[in-house]
């Protein structure tokens, strides 16, 4: 049951980091390779969260790699961790693109300033 | 060989004292070969004369706004070159380190190999380089090829020479030195050409005071790591 929460809460933001990633790949926000990248670690993310049911019960009851059931204090902790990397991982998208932009501006004002200093000159 | 539309990019930023020097040095080298040749000056916000210097010895100068880095004024410069539709562009450092002879010679052999993206190499014959900035680079070159997968004997090298194509399609985002190393990994992702070819490097005492240390060194192989394992999530 406790896995089932976990998945139902955080299969939606999963789904729109996914939903999020094909937009800007599709209105060519996002180079192609980049675009595969992240949809990889998504569905890395998507898989691990899936799998970690029937994982738990290969794994009870050998010695190294036994461990406790999942409490609810874990699925909160989970959740976390995956909507905070959500959130850092869209924030740092908009830093670098807003870099870009501010750099591209810099760039084109200083040439086109300069020009026009050169032609009054 | 065809005659060649060539603009020789000089990322600079308080170069006053030798600037004129390195502008006309360049200017008399270009005199001898076939090719028309603009200097582009990227005065990258300095705090002494370096424009007006730059202005006086007869370069096109380009004034920053705010100080960018040498990454962002060499972005500057081959952005200016691909807008004015230059064949081929040249930078070289402001500090009187390279040769003109060397940027004429580097135009040459880009052009006859069609390379896309030509490295001056100092460490091909590093005679007259002190110890430990031949370690310090080839440090960072061995870095940019475990991090990148490139390899080139002199990775942080001012002069390069790019073809019409590099300047259309190059771009990288880092602006401080680490630029070097980066753009050497973009053009390899681009699959452009990339070759080197040996060149001279000429160090007084005013380019060794102006030059990099190893602070600088940390700083550059700190930015390169971090800029590759962020590219994971990307």
């Amino acid at each position: 049951m406790r896995y089932l929460v976990l998945i139902l809460l955080n299969t939606p933001i999963i789904l729109l980091a996914l939903l999020n990633i094909v937009t800007q790949y599709r209105m060519h926000h996002m180079p192609r390779r980049w675009f595969y990248r992240q949809l990889l670690l998504w569905i890395i993310i998507l898989a691990v969260l899936i799998g970690s049911f029937p994982v738990y019960n290969l794994v009870i009851g050998r010695p190294v790699l036994d461990s406790i059931d999942l409490s609810a204090f874990d699925i909160v902790e989970i959740t976390a961790v995956i909507f905070l990397f959500y959130i850092i991982n869209d924030q740092r998208r908009k830093i670098e693109h807003a870099e870009r932009r501010l750099r591209d501006l810099h760039q084109e004002l200083s040439i086109q300033l300069s020009s026009n200093k050169n032609k009054l000159s | 060989m065809k005659r060649l539309r060539v603009c020789v990019v000089i990322p600079a930023y308080n170069e006053g004292r030798v600037i004129r020097g390195v502008i006309r040095t360049a200017k008399s080298a270009f005199k001898k070969s076939s090719h028309e040749i603009d200097i582009v000056v990227v005065n990258d916000g300095s705090k002494d004369d370096t424009s007006a210097g730059a202005v006086k010895a007869g370069a096109i100068v380009i004034d920053h706004i705010l100080n960018s880095g040498a990454g962002g004024a060499t972005a500057t410069g081959l952005s200016y070159a691909n807008q004015r539709g230059y064949d081929i562009a040249a930078t070289m450092d402001a500090d009187g380190q390279h040769t003109p002879e060397d940027v004429v010679k580097g135009v040459a052999e880009s052009y006859e190999r069609k390379l896309d993206l030509l490295i001056g190499s100092r460490l091909i014959d590093s005679q007259g380089m002190s110890r430990v900035k031949v370690l310090g680079n080839k440090g960072l070159s061995l870095v940019t090829y475990l991090l990148f997968g490139v390899n080139t004997t002199d990775s942080q090298s001012g002069l390069r020479i790019y073809s019409r194509r590099a300047l259309e399609e190059l771009r990288w985002k880092t602006s401080g030195y680490e630029f070097c190393s980066e753009m050497i990994w973009r053009a390899n992702q681009l699959g452009l050409k990339i070759g080197e070819y040996p060149i001279q490097a000429i160090y007084t005492d005013y380019s060794k005071s102006k030059g990099q240390n190893n602070w600088n060194a940390i700083n550059i192989l700190k930015n390169l790591v971090k800029r590759r394992l962020s590219e994971i999530f990307e």
